[in-house]
C-alpha cells in the first residue's frame, strides 16, 4: 500500500513546488531526474505474495537474489496475507485501476480472474524469452491452460501428505510407515494409538472449512471412488460413492478417533493430534516445529475402497493483464526467474512445496538434498500420482467453502451425508450458472 | 405608492438577513453533507442498486437481474439461521452486558479500597484493538491445553471444544464480546450514578424507602437516559459487530456463529457475489433502521433529562 500513498505525494506535491516533491521523495526523485534516459531507468513491478512466517521469509530472499543478478527490473515485494486476501485486494485494486503487475493466486482464485480476461496469457513471452516450456512438470503447468493459452505458471505447487508423530507411532508399537489403507489404519493402527495417547490429544485432526477441509477430502473422496463433479460441473458429489466417503468421515468423528480442530498445524506441532493430512508446503515448518520435540514422519495418502487418490493445490504467478510491453516483459523476466530450475531447488529445499521444474527434480543437487530429507522424497514420488482437483471445488466461485460448509455438517453435526450432499449439489449447481455463461461466452 | 415604497425598504432588508443566515447556514451544514452524502448516503443508494444485479466484483461492471438476490436470500435455509443467530447475538450481548455492567457500576460507585484500579482494569478491554482480544482468547479457549479448560480440569469439568463445538461457539463469542464491552457501559453508569441528586436520595430514606425502593424508584428512573443511550449505541454495535467473529470462529461450525453483518462479508469477499451482499446488507440497513426509530418513538418518550 505504501506504492500508493507515494505515489499520490509525488503527484500532489510535484503539481504544487517541484523543490517541496524532491525533498519529500528523496533521492529516488532526484536519481531519476538525473538520468539521461528514461530506458536506462529499472522498470519497476510490483508483486503481490501471499506466503508469511518461514515461507515469507524465503520470498523475500527470492526477490532479493533477482534484484541482485539484474539490472533493468526492480521487484518490490509485498505481503498481502493469506490466498484468498491476496484475491480479495487484488479485485478492489483492480476496480481502483492500482492493480500490481505480477500476483500469486491460488488453485481456487485464478480462474475466476481468467474467466473475466483479467489476466494476461504468457505464450507470447514464453516463446520470446525463450523458455523452455517443457521443462515444467507437465501437469502442473497444463493446470493454468485454457483455450490453448497459458495463465499462469506454477509456483508454490504442493499437495497433501499423511503426517504422523514418529515417536507415538513407536510407543504404539507400529511400523514407522503411514498406513498404506484407510481400513488398515482404523482396524490396526488407530486401537494401538489410542493405548498409548492421553484423554487430551487424538489421532487424527480435521481442518475447518476456512482451512481447506474440502481440499483434503478431494483425495479421500477419489480413494472412495466418487468425485465432487466432472470437468463440465455436473455435480457429482451426492452420488453413492460420494455419500460412502462422506459416511467415512463422519464415522472418523463418532468413532472418536479424530476431532474437528481449529488449527491442524498447531495441534501436530504441539502433540495434541498425532496425524494429519496437510500441505507438503508445511513440511519445513513441521520439522522445525517438531525439532527436539518428536520425529515427524511422511507418508503418502491412505487408499480408500477404490485405491490411491490425491490431489494437486497450492498457486502459481500470473501476470495482470493490459500492461504496456516493457511492463509485460520486465514483469515476465521475475515470472521466469522465480520458476527457473535454480530458483526452485531453493525455493522448495526451504519450503517443502513441489519444485515445478523437471530439472531441478533431475538435478544432482536435488538428489543430494533428498538424501538427507526422506520426508521430503516421500512428497516428490507422491507427485506422478497426483491429479488436478474437480471442477466444482476450484471453478465454481466458493465451491471449496461450499463443500467445506458440508463437510462441516457431517462432522461436527454429524448429519448424514445424503441429507448434506443434496443441499450441497443443489448450491454448487446454482452456482455454477455464472461460470458456465462466462465459460461460453469466451468459446470454452 | 410610497407606503408600497416604504414597505418594500423594509421588507428588503429582512430577506436580506433571512438569505445571509440561509447562506450561512449552508456553508456549516455543506461540509458535513457532502461527506455523508459521498460516504453514506450513496453508498446505501448504490447498495440498494447493486442487490438487484449480479456483479463478481471483477467484471466491470454489474449486470442487472431483477428481485433474483432477493428471492434466493429469502428462499434459502441459512437466512433465516442467520437471522436467529443475529437476534440472540443482540438480546444475549446486549442485556447481559448491561446487566453486569449496572451491577459493576453500583458496586464500583461505592468508596471501596482500590476502586480506581478495579475501574481501569474493568474498562481496559474497551479500548483493546477487536482482532487482538479476539486472538488472545483463542488461546484462552483452545481445548485441553487452553487456560480455561486447565482452569476447570481440577474442577472436574469436561474440556470445552468452545470454537469447534457448533453449541459453544456462539456462548464463546458473546463471553469475549460481552468482556469487551462491560467496561465501557459501566463507565458510562457511573457517571449517570454521580449525576443523580443526593438529595433525591436522602428524601427517599426520610419517607422510609429501602433499599430495593431506592434503587427502584431513584436510582433506576435517574439512569434512564444514559440507559437509553447505551441502549441504542450497544444495539447498534451489536449488529456491527464483526472482528470477534472473524478471528475466533470464521462465522463457523458451519454457519453457527454467522450473523448478518458477517454474511455480508461472507457473500462480498468470500464467495465474491456483490449481488447478494448488498441484499444483507439492505436488511441490515432497515433493521437498523427501523429498530432505532422504535427506540426513539417509544423509549425516548419515557425517558426523562430532568
Amino acid at each position: 500500500m505504501t506504492r500508493h500513498t507515494r505515489r499520490g505525494a509525488i503527484s500532489l506535491s510535484a503539481a504544487i513546488t517541484a523543490g517541496a516533491a524532491l525533498a519529500a521523495c528523496g533521492g529516488e526523485a532526484t536519481g531519476g531526474s538525473g538520468a539521461p534516459a528514461a530506458s536506462s531507468a529499472p522498470v519497476k513491478i510490483v508483486y503481490w505474495g501471499a506466503f508469511g512466517g518461514n515461507l515469507g521469509k524465503t520470498q523475500e530472499e527470492v526477490v532479493k537474489q533477482f534484484n541482485d543478478v539484474q539490472k533493468n527490473v526492480v521487484v518490490e515485494h509485498q505481503f498481502q496475507g493469506s490466498y484468498a486476501d491476496a484475491a480479495n485486494k487484488l479485485t478492489a485494486a483492480m476496480q481502483a485501476k492500482q492493480a500490481p503487475e505480477l500476483v500469486v493466486l491460488s488453485d481456487v482464485w485464478w480462474y475466476k480472474f481468467y474467466l473475466n480476461k483479467a489476466l494476461q496469457p504468457l505464450d507470447d513471452l514464453i516463446k520470446s524469452e525463450k523458455v523452455d516450456a517443457k521443462d515444467y512438470v507437465d501437469s502442473l503447468f497444463n493446470e493454468y491452460v485454457q483455450g490453448g493459452k497459458s495463465y499462469a505458471l506454477p509456483f508454490a505447487r504442493s499437495t497433501p501428505l499423511f503426517y504422523y508423530n514418529k515417536d507415538i507411532w513407536k510407543k504404539a508399537g507400529l511400523p514407522d510407515r503411514a498406513p498404506k489403507t484407510w481400513d488398515e489404519f482404523t482396524k490396526d493402527f488407530v486401537p494401538k494409538l489410542k493405548s498409548v495417547i492421553d484423554s487430551k490429544q487424538f489421532v487424527f485432526a480435521h481442518p475447518s472449512s476456512a482451512s481447506y477441509i474440502a481440499w483434503v477430502f478431494q483425495g479421500v473422496i477419489w480413494q472412495f471412488g466418487g468425485a465432487f463433479s466432472d470437468k463440465d460441473f455436473k455435480i457429482q458429489i451426492g452420488e453413492p460413492k460420494g455419500v460412502q466417503a462422506g459416511e467415512f468421515y463422519r464415522s472418523s468423528i463418532k468413532d472418536g478417533w479424530a476431532q474437528a480442530s481449529k488449527d491442524v498445524d498447531a495441534d501436530f506441532r504441539g502433540g495434541v493430534t498425532v496425524a494429519l493430512i496437510g500441505s507438503t508446503g508445511g513440511l519445513v515448518g513441521h520439522e522445525q516445529a517438531a525439532d527436539g520435540k518428536f520425529g515427524v514422519g511422511t507418508g503418502f495418502l491412505p487408499e480408500g475402497p477404490a485405491g490411491f487418490g490425491c490431489p494437486t493445490g497450492g498457486a502459481g504467478v500470473s501476470m495482470v493483464a493490459g500492461l504496456s510491453k516493457e511492463k509485460q516483459s520486465a514483469a515476465f523476466q521475475f515470472l521466469n526467474f522465480s520458476t527457473n530450475p535454480r530458483t526452485q531447488a531453493f525455493w522448495s529445499q526451504q519450503t517443502g512445496y513441489m519444485p515445478v521444474r523437471k530439472s531441478t527434480i533431475d538435478s544432482k543437487e536435488m538428489l543430494d538434498f533428498l538424501k538427507l530429507k526422506p520426508n521430503f522424497k516421500t512428497a516428490l514420488d507422491q507427485l506422478p500420482r497426483t491429479k488436478f482437483q474437480d471442477s466444482a471445488r476450484v471453478f465454481i466461485p466458493n465451491g471449496d467453502e461450499i463443500i467445506g460448509k458440508g463437510l462441516e455438517r457431517i462432522t461436527v453435526q454429524q448429519e448424514a451425508p445424503s441429507v448434506v450432499w443434496k443441499d450441497i449439489t443443489e448450491i454448487l449447481t446454482k452456482e455454477a450458472e455464472p461460470v458456465l455463461k462466462l465459460r461460453k461466452a469466451l468459446g470454452g | 405608492m410610497t407606503s408600497a415604497r416604504d414597505a418594500r425598504q423594509a421588507i428588503v432588508p429582512e430577506l436580506d438577513a433571512r438569505h445571509r443566515h440561509l447562506a450561512a447556514f449552508v456553508l456549516f451544514v455543506a461540509p458535513n453533507f457532502l461527506a455523508l452524502a459521498l460516504f453514506s448516503y450513496w453508498p446505501l443508494v448504490r447498495n440498494v442498486y447493486l442487490s438487484f444485479t449480479y456483479w463478481d466484483m471483477i467484471a466491470p461492471s454489474p449486470v442487472w437481474i431483477g428481485a433474483s438476490n432477493w428471492i434466493d436470500v429469502f428462499t434459502s435455509k441459512p437466512f433465516w439461521r442467520i437471522s436467529g443467530n443475529t437476534l440472540t447475538f443482540t438480546v444475549v450481548s446486549v442485556g447481559v452486558t448491561m446487566a453486569l455492567a449496572l451491577a459493576a457500576a453500583l458496586l464500583l460507585n461505592q468508596k471501596l479500597l482500590g476502586r480506581d484500579l478495579v475501574r481501569a482494569v474493568l474498562f481496559a478491554p474497551a479500548i483493546l484493538p477487536g482482532s487482538a482480544v479476539a486472538l488472545v482468547w483463542t488461546f484462552l479457549l483452545a481445548p485441553n491445553y487452553g487456560f480455561v479448560s486447565q482452569l476447570a480440569a481440577p474442577l472436574g469439568l469436561p474440556s470445552i471444544r468452545w470454537l469447534t463445538d457448533p453449541a459453544w461457539a456462539m456462548p464463546a463469542v458473546l463471553l469475549v464480546v460481552i468482556w469487551r464491552r462491560v467496561g465501557y457501559d459501566a463507565v458510562i453508569f457511573i457517571a449517570g450514578l454521580q449525576g443523580i441528586s443526593k438529595e433525591l436520595y436522602e428524601a427517599a430514606r426520610v419517607d422510609g424507602a429501602n433499599a430495593w425502593q431506592r434503587f427502584r424508584h431513584v436510582t433506576l428512573p435517574g439512569l434512564a437516559p444514559v440507559s437509553f443511550f447505551l441502549l441504542v449505541t450497544a444495539i447498534l454495535a451489536s449488529f456491527q459487530s464483526f472482528d470477534v467473529i472473524r478471528v475466533m470462529t470464521s462465522g463457523g461450525p458451519v454457519i453457527a456463529t454467522t450473523t448478518l453483518i458477517y454474511q455480508v462479508y461472507q457473500e462480498a469477499f468470500v464467495a465474491f457475489n456483490a449481488g447478494r451482499a448488498a441484499v444483507y446488507a439492505t436488511i441490515l440497513f432497515l433493521l437498523m433502521l427501523s429498530l432505532t426509530a422504535i427506540q426513539v418513538r417509544l423509549v425516548e418518550r419515557r425517558v426523562t433529562y430532568e
